[in-house]
């Protein structure tokens, strides 16, 4: 009882809770009472200590939460596809014009690309046009044909009703080779045909059957079917193996147009285009459509097959080497063909004038129309 | 919490002396990078740099509330100074100092202060060690009184005592084991070291 009479008069003496007379009777018992002066030391000690235990607590509480908020990693929130909407309306509110722009500038980079693409592809294109083969696209000619009437009559021809008459999507030239119906022509004039006919200087046409393709010489081997043809006998020309000489006197038949026409030159180089082995350069003026027609030389020898000219160079034509168009007529009858074919050997030309040798070369020339509809 | 700029010293000291809560943040966060990158640079890991770095900030808080610190130099160099001193201490316990730490900031003597802290600390340890020791519900009461200040009414209200003599009794009770404990823990651990 004594004590917890002591410690209620510290307690009241630390909070200020004693006046007057109480408070001089407790200072003179704390002088006086070596004890009660300890006493009231321990208390302050503890209840200061109690204090400082209490606010640093609570410190180290808050250091830890902010602590805990700006230095560790924060749980993960839930993530939504493209964050909530506002968010959205607000980043597109602040950047909109940015993104405009970097959506313009990628548009503009694309397209720009891509047409530079394109352009650098056609120059490419410009490029492998310097040669051109020369099949005839026919539609093209007929309504220039067509265009030119009506400029000169000033009003729509109404042409008169003619007999059926269809020229066929391309043509080109070819020649016979074997009595019993083959003929040949460059590979590209026939390259994608659906059907093809071969007509005569006379006007006869006759379908052809088979179609034998070297891509690699742009040689092509045609075989007439038709019941009614006769055969063309013995040729007049004969194949030559052995390779021209410069500056031979050559000369072609062709179709450049309806009606046969004749080209004359010289042999101008043993190589065809960008060096090609395979081909002679030749100084004949060709055309498109005289393409497939027979190169031969003064004493009628058949030294090669018309194939293209190179744009950018005056007077350059390419021809086929025969020897190629003989290992290809070999390899054909080998192993495609039904029976051989039998080259024409002996040459009737040799001698004759140029008028003669051309009155007995043109039934053996004919033009070939392809159709690929 | 405010995101609240002290652009320099003064204004932060006098907003901890005003005791706002965004000036404590604003120190801790601006300095703690510092603190973490000394610590992991001298063989310490994350943990440890915020031991230390708290106790410094406890410290530093502490003194400028109670307005007894001389500062004269920068609050940066401050902190850094006494965390190098308990980093030091830690690695000297822990075997591992070599005699060498690779500093990355100026210092100054912070004897002083760290005796000071160390006195603290202790007290402070003690006196959790002891109130644990207490044991409920003697703990809870003394906290309510002393810390949380709450009246004598509300307490003999929350442990259902029939009369507030009753609780003045009990904390009396209280009091005196939590002093006998106190200074027995506090007093050995004096002798001892």
């Amino acid at each position: 009882m004594r004590k917890i009479e002591t410690y209620h008069w510290i307690e009241r003496y630390l909070a200020g809770e004693l006046t007057g007379e109480e408070l001089s009777n407790f200072e003179l018992r704390l002088k006086t009472d070596q004890a009660l002066a300890e006493q009231l030391e321990q208390f302050r000690e503890v209840t200061d200590t109690l204090h400082f235990y209490g606010q640093r607590k609570s410190l180290q509480q808050k250091l830890n939460t902010i602590h805990a908020q700006s230095f560790e990693p924060q749980p993960k929130k839930v993530i939504t596809p493209f964050g909530n909407k506002e968010k959205r309306q607000i980043f597109w509110n602040q950047h909109y014009a940015t993104i405009a722009v970097a959506a313009s500038v990628a548009l503009l980079t694309v397209f720009g690309t891509l047409f530079s693409i394109d352009l650098w592809r056609s120059m490419g294109k410009q490029q492998a046009a310097r040669y051109s083969a020369l099949r005839r696209e026919v539609e093209k000619i007929k309504n220039s044909q067509r265009a030119i009437n009506r400029a000169i009559t000033g009003n729509e021809t109404k042409s008169l009703p003619k007999a059926e008459y269809d020229p066929g999507n391309f043509s080109g030239t070819g020649f016979a080779i074997s009595a019993d119906g083959y003929l040949v022509t460059s590979y590209h004039v026939v390259s994608g045909a659906d059907s093809v006919f071969i007509q005569n200087s006379s006007g006869q046409q006759y379908k052809v059957k088979n179609i034998y393709r070297d891509q690699a010489h742009d040689l092509a081997i045609l075989k007439i079917a038709d019941d009614n043809f006769p055969g063309f006998g013995t040729l007049p020309y004969g194949v030559k193996a052995s390779e021209s000489d410069l500056g031979e006197r050559v000369y072609t038949l062709g179709y450049p147009r309806e009606d046969m026409v004749f080209g004359e030159g010289s042999l101008s180089s043993r190589t065809g285009f960008e060096g090609d082995t395979t081909s002679y350069q030749i100084s004949i003026p060709v055309n498109p459509g005289n393409s497939g027609g027979p190169l031969l030389d003064n004493q009628g020898n058949l030294i090669g097959v018309i194939s293209g000219k190179q744009l950018d160079l005056q007077g350059a034509a390419f021809a086929v080497k025969s020897a190629y168009l003989k290992q290809l007529v070999e390899q054909l009858s080998l192993d495609s063909v039904e029976s051989p074919i039998k080259l024409a050997k002996s040459n009737q030309l040799a001698g004759a004038s140029r008028t003669r040798q051309l009155k007995k070369l043109e039934d053996y020339v004919f033009i070939i129309k392809v159709y690929n509809n | 919490m405010h995101k609240v700029l002290y652009f320099s010293d003064e204004a932060l000291l006098a907003g901890i002396r005003n005791e706002e809560e965004a000036a404590l943040a604003y120190l801790y966060k601006q300095h703690y990078p510092m603190i973490l990158h000394f610590v992991q640079n001298n063989n310490g890991t994350d943990d440890e740099a915020k031991d230390i770095y708290q106790e410094a900030v406890i410290v530093f808080y502490e003194k400028v509330k109670d307005q007894n610190l001389e500062l004269n130099c920068q609050i940066k160099t401050y902190l850094y100074s006494i965390c190098r001193r308990l980093w030091l201490k830690r690695l000297a316990l822990k075997n591992r100092f070599a005699g060498m730490i690779t500093d990355s900031d100026t210092f100054i003597q912070v004897d002083e202060e760290v005796a000071e802290l160390e006195e603290n600390e202790l007290k402070f340890k003690k006196m959790g060690e002891a109130l644990v020791l207490l044991g409920e519900p003697c703990k809870t009461l003394i906290e309510d009184f002393y810390i949380q200040d709450l009246t004598m009414q509300s307490i003999t209200e929350k442990f259902g005592y029939t009369n507030a003599d009753n609780t003045k009794n009990q904390k009396y009770k209280c009091l005196m084991r939590l002093k006998k404990l106190f200074f027995t823990l506090y007093k050995t651990e004096i002798s001892s070291s």
